[in-house]
Formats: structure tokens, sequence, C-alpha cells
């Protein structure tokens, strides 16, 4: 009966340590903005609004308070919502620009006025490869494209997935150390080979990077960057 | 990654079992019992190329009775029964907003069990005795839990394990001690790959055998004939083909004639999915002679 309670007091003592607390993961990145407008030439005396895109210090895209301006706003004007407006023919850039993590974040482009308004041909297909971030095999050549639906990533014969992972998830995502406000595509079931993921009502310029991720470790495994 | 941790989990009994008897049988009417707390919180481990990665926070906490009762001069019953099981994961947060990105989860039960018979193959009183074991391991445990399912307090399969144990007693000085070493096959079942498990323990008496103090190397080596994460077309999340070589100290302490307290501490230091972090019990025991 002695050993009995001191095993009960000592199994009380050891389960009070079995709570749960807290993990960080390093998710800090650098933000980014982005003029996402594709416009090559605005017809003289119209108006265009010029959209941005800002990425936080974790990737997540949020609203933030930016300055326009325009490197001769005799061509043309911009006010501080974006409106920008064509005076005279020629050709200027036009300035985006925000502070953020005491980071000066600028972004431009450059814009003619002509007799019509038309738009750059935006490419929009990009190859790149996967590497390891673990020492977990993956590695493997992709090429991200734009659909008429969404996007499509495709994984060339080059593949390669180590298979003694459980739970093994494909992730897009604009914070290649974290899936917080990712895409999941799902869960990677090919581990050679060729294979593609054809993902409907995604923008192409929507996510920076592709993120491989251990759903029951809860740990990153791969990546890459579009 | 749980599965892993199970696996630490039968190396330490193993090592109880081995104090208990290894191949040396207890007779008819006498036993061997243990009530103890073993657990191993890990944020690290081997991976399946034998090198260590991090993962989140993991901590198992299983409160075990073990008891070696003889039932005939040359049979030992043996049942190690898991009484409560304790898996939880940490939260996850992000370090730069502090945002909770994954909530931690817990998940407590029965945990897997095992029911055995150790038999002597040589007489009792042997110089070297030699025993065969065969081990039923009970599913008891929760295969399953948590939101991603990535919890467990069993790994949900049915295994059978025949181990056979050699040992001999002789004398340092005016201490006793004991060698001994063991062989098993574990047959798993779901899928799940079989095992050859191997041990080695060195063991010496001290303060008029009131003191016992052991080492030990066990080791399981995968048949790798499982299924992958790519054979298998369930959401299963569990790992298969885990591996290690391990070492553990044991100190037994003698309070009374019979009652003790006993302390383990084990530890992988080569192995492949698995837990690259000490595992620790802690218990007391009561020797019937």
């Amino acid at each position: 009966m002695k050993a009995l309670k001191l095993g009960i007091g000592l199994v009380s003592i050891l389960l009070l340590n079995a709570c749960i607390s807290d993990d960080y993961i390093d998710d800090n990145i650098d933000p980014v903005l982005n003029i996402i407008s594709s416009i090559d030439t605005l017809e003289i005396n119209t108006d265009f609004v010029f959209e941005y895109k800002y990425f936080n210090n974790v990737g997540q895209s949020e609203s933030t308070e930016v300055s326009w301006s325009s490197a001769d706003p005799n061509i043309i004007d911009i006010d501080a919502t974006g409106l920008a407006t064509a005076f005279q023919l020629g050709s200027t850039h036009i300035y985006v620009e925000t502070i953020a993590d005491d980071l000066n974040l600028i972004d431009s482009i450059e814009v003619a006025v002509g007799e019509m308004t038309t738009f750059e041909e935006v490419i929009e297909i990009i190859e790149g490869a996967i590497v390891t971030t673990s020492s977990y095999k993956l590695e493997g050549d992709f090429v991200f494209e734009a659909t008429e639906t969404g996007v499509e990533l495709s994984f060339k014969d080059n593949y390669s997935a180590s298979t003694a992972l459980p739970g093994l998830y494909i992730y897009l995502s604009n914070n290649n150390n974290s899936i917080a406000n990712a895409y999941e595509i799902g869960k990677v079931e090919t581990f050679e080979g060729e294979h593609k993921y054809e993902i409907p009502n995604l923008g192409f310029t929507d996510y920076a990077y592709i993120v491989y991720y251990c759903k029951p470790f809860n740990v990153k495994v791969g990546e890459g960057t579009f | 990654m749980k599965n892993l941790a199970i696996i630490i989990i039968l190396s330490s009994i193993t090592s109880s079992a081995v104090f208990a008897g290894g191949p040396w049988l207890k007779p008819k009417g006498k036993g061997y019992y243990k009530f103890s707390e073993w657990w191993t919180v890990f944020d690290q481990h081997y991976t399946d190329t034998g090198l260590i990665d991090p993962n989140v926070t993991t901590g198992i906490f299983n409160t075990t009775l073990y008891t070696e009762h003889g039932i005939g001069e040359r049979i030992n019953l043996l049942l190690n029964a898991t009484l409560f099981s304790r898996n939880y994961m940490n939260n996850v947060r992000s370090r730069t907003t502090e945002e909770l990105l994954i909530p931690g989860e817990a998940l407590q039960s029965l945990g897997d069990s095992d029911l055995g018979i150790k038999y002597g193959l040589t007489k009792a009183g042997s110089k070297t005795p030699v025993s065969v074991s065969l081990i039923l391991g009970i599913p008891l445990g929760k295969s399953v839990g948590g939101t991603l399912n990535n919890l467990q307090t069993g790994d949900g399969e049915f295994n059978q394990i025949i181990q056979f144990d050699a040992g001999r007693g002789f004398n340092i000085g005016k201490s006793s001690a004991y060698v001994s070493t063991y062989v098993g096959f574990n047959n798993r079942t779901k899928g799940f790959s079989e095992e050859l498990r191997y041990g080695l323990e060195l063991g010496i008496g001290l303060l008029n055998n009131k003191v016992w103090l052991s080492s030990k190397l066990n080791a399981i080596e995968s048949f790798k004939n499982g299924f992958t994460a790519e054979t298998v077309t369930s959401t299963s999340v569990f790992a298969n083909n885990a591996e290690f070589t391990s070492l553990a100290f044991e100190a037994n302490i003698f309070l009374t004639k019979n009652i003790g307290i006993s302390a383990n501490a084990a530890g992988a230091f080569r192995g492949e999915i698995i837990a690259a972090a000490p595992s620790y019990s802690l218990g007391v025991f009561y020797d019937l002679n």
C-alpha cells in the first residue's frame, strides 16, 4: 500500500509537467510592396487607377498607407488614391511608397501617354526548383503557370520526395517559413516523377512560394520560390 | 513520431523486465510488480536519413503497471498495462506577432498494453538461464486523435513478439553482477513493418544488493516491409519503419526487503523516424521473493 501511494504521488507530480506550452517559429520576412497594374500606355486626357499589393512582415496581404507620385506630373499626375491622369504625350515613372518595419519600400512602373490605353503582356509562366530545407529528400523542377481558370503547378520527371514522412502537404504561401494564411493545395500523394496540380480561382501573383510541410510534425520540409 | 515514442516505451518496458527477470524467472507464487511513470518530451527527431530535424514539441506520458508473476516453476505471466497515456503537442506561435498559428492539442486514454508468457528453457538454478517469451501487444490506446489526427496513445496494431533471453550471474569482488542479452522478432499488423529487437544488459548489486545499477543497450531494426506514405492511401499519419539503438541507465533501490524505487533514463544515439530526446521513468516496485 505504501508503494502504491508513493507511486500515485509520483505520477501526479509528473503529470503536472505534461501541459501544453508554446513553440515559436521564426516567420519574420521583409515586407513587400508591388504595383500590380500592368498598364503600358495611358490614353491622353483619360484617367486610370493604379493598384498595389502589400505583404507585411509575416507575408500576410493587407492594406497599408501608401503614397503615390509621378516622376513628371506634367505627363501623368497621380493623386493620393492612385488615380492617375494623362496630360501630355511622353513617358514617365509612377511610384508607390510606404514605410514598414523601418524599411522604405518603393516600387515603380514606367508608363507612356499615347493615343490609346494598352496593357503590357504579362509573362505568366515561371520555372523553378524545389529544394529540401530538412534532411528529408525533396527535389525537382517545377513549372508554375496561369490558366484560364486559375493556375497550374506541374513537376517534372526529376521530382523526388521522401516517403518516410506521414502527412506531407503542399502549400502556396507568401512566407516561406510559415503556412499561416497559406493556400493548402493538398496532401502529397506522388513521390516520384511527373505530376501536376490544377488550382482554380487563384491568381498568378497571389503567392510567392511553394512550401512543403509535414502536418503531424508541424515542421517545414522544403520550398520553392516563384 | 509517436510511433517512435511507443517503441521507446517498449524499450523502457524491456528494461523493467530485465531487472525483474531477464532470463531469470520468478518461482511459482512469487512476482515482481512495478508501478511507474514513463515520459519523453522532444522537439527534434531522427529522420529517415539518420540526421536530426526539428519538430513541434511533443510530450508523451505513460502511467504503467508492470507485473511478472510465477504461475508455474518455469512459467511466468507478463503484463505491462498502460493505465493512462497522455500525448500532447505544443501551440505553434509566430515569433513576429505572437499570433497563435496552430493550437496545441492533447489526447488522453488507456495506452497500448502487453500480455505475455515467459517459459524457462533451462532448469531453475541454471548458471546460464535461457528463456523464451511470447508477448502480445494489445492495442488498447487510441491510434488517432486531435484535429489533425496526429495524436495517439497507441499505434492501433496487434503485434506479436517472440523473444529469447539468456544471462549469467557472477561476482565482481564482493558484489553480485549479471550480464544478459536478448533477441526478439516483432510481427506487426496493419501495414507496420516487422522488427528485429536485441539488447545487452550489465548490472551490479551494491550495498548488499540493496542498490542495483544497470546499463542496457537496446536496438530495433526495421525490416521496412510495411506501408509508407507512398503505398498507403488512407489518411493515416503514423510513421513506420522506425528503428534505433539506445543506451539506458537504471537504478533500482530497495527501501525495504520487498519495496523499492526505480529510475531509468534512456536515449537513442542512432535512429530513423524516432524521437531524438531522452526518455525517463520513475517508479516503485514490489519484489515478492
